[in-house]
């Protein structure tokens, strides 16, 4: 989302400035010319329909409608592009280390697939939270998940991580549902 | 962590961010009145009237000289608010040269592709990174280094972090004669090899 933000932020500056510049031109042109003169824009005839226009015409519902649904996707995009880095401790003064939550993931999913009896596993990690779920077609939940636990465990404290996240682990396994 | 390293991670969005918040949340409020005003919450006779209500169009028609000045500044004050946000995000991300001795005359600067590709080549050298990509960031006040590390399957996370400030960083502070270089450290961990196809 970080892009979409930028591509977004830069867009509306160049709306920002154009409707600013329209703005100072048409209200000097029109007080230079005395009277109801227009440069580019059109706005006596915008005032005149507006004025046949009452709070609660249909016309001026759905425009707000469109403003609002406008509004929100924008307050969406800003809201959701953030950084989602996971911060590493510093290794020394005016050294800051991060590594990205596919990274950790990663890390995580290699050494679940490396123990016994794991037929898959899957990770979503984010800096406060690492969730596994890993399918078995041997062992059941009972068994294996300890393990994984233990396992997930040793790999997130074997990285310098500045907070520790907490660790789910599903298993998902036929054996359960006999 | 220091705020210098801090902001060398990424580039900063946060301008385009703040005005895609502002327009955002101001076409939400002017939606939200002009629905209020539509259903009566502020009296059933104002619902009803024009939204260009004669009792203003009358105000700015008797204060002609304020609302022609303020309709100019404000349009001055967002062409110019819209200008610096764009420039600002269109500008190419600086590259700034380290200045290692400011005598007029004998000056010495070392280009930012120099160091970068200096501390790239250290970095290599590392035992676990495959990859390495070393980049100066800020301006020339306050220069920063950010390095983007790949490491190889398997390799220990902590060695290389460990490694990293006591070889790679220290040495080139070292020899830049500089007593700190700000550095953000962007690591890539069990990043798969890259495949040639023959």
């Amino acid at each position: 989302m970080r892009v979409l933000v930028r591509v977004v932020g830069a867009l509306l500056a160049i709306g920002v400035a154009v409707c600013g510049a329209l703005l100072a031109i048409e209200v000097a042109w029109s007080w230079a010319q005395k009277g109801d003169a227009t440069l580019f824009v059109a706005w006596p005839r915008w005032r005149a329909w507006l004025e046949g226009q009452s709070w609660n015409s249909t016309a001026v519902r759905v425009t707000a409608g469109i403003l609002a649904a406008t509004g929100l996707v924008l307050v969406i995009i800003a809201a959701t592009a953030r950084r989602r880095d996971i911060l590493l401790q510093d290794p020394a003064t005016e050294v800051s280390v991060t590594t990205s939550p596919a990274s950790l993931a990663r890390i995580v999913g290699q050494r679940v697939r490396a123990e016994d009896n794991v037929s898959g596993a899957s990770v979503i990690a984010t800096a406060t939270r690492v969730r596994v779920r890993a399918s078995s077609r041997l062992s059941s939940e009972e068994e294996l998940r300890p393990r994984l636990l233990a396992v997930v465990k040793a790999t997130v404290d074997g990285l310098p991580l500045v907070t520790t996240p907490r660790i789910t682990v599903v298993v998902n396994s036929p054996r359960d549902r006999r | 962590m220091s705020a210098a390293s801090l902001s060398a991670l990424a580039r900063s969005y946060r301008g385009e961010r703040v005005l895609t918040m502002v327009v955002g949340l101001l076409a939400l409020l002017a939606a939200a009145a002009t629905t209020a005003v539509g259903l009566g919450w502020f009296g059933p006779y104002r619902a009803a009237r024009p939204v260009i209500d004669p009792i203003a169009v009358d105000w700015v028609g008797r204060h002609q000289l304020v609302s022609r000045v303020v309709a100019i500044a404000v349009g001055v004050l967002l062409l110019v608010l819209g200008l610096i946000v764009l420039v600002r995000a269109l500008r190419p991300e600086s590259q700034p040269d380290l200045a290692l001795d400011h005598t007029v005359g004998t000056g010495l600067l070392v280009t930012a592709g120099a160091i970068a590709e200096a501390i790239r080549v250290d970095a290599e050298q590392v035992e676990g990174v495959g990859r390495a990509r070393a980049r100066m960031v800020g301006d020339r006040a306050n220069p920063a280094l950010r390095l983007s590390l790949w490491l190889r399957e398997g390799s220990d996370v902590k060695a290389v972090w460990q490694e990293l400030d006591a070889k790679v960083l220290s040495r080139a502070r070292e020899s830049l004669g500089v007593a700190a270089l700000p550095t953000a450290v962007r690591m890539e961990l069990a990043a798969a090899r890259r495949r040639r196809v023959h």
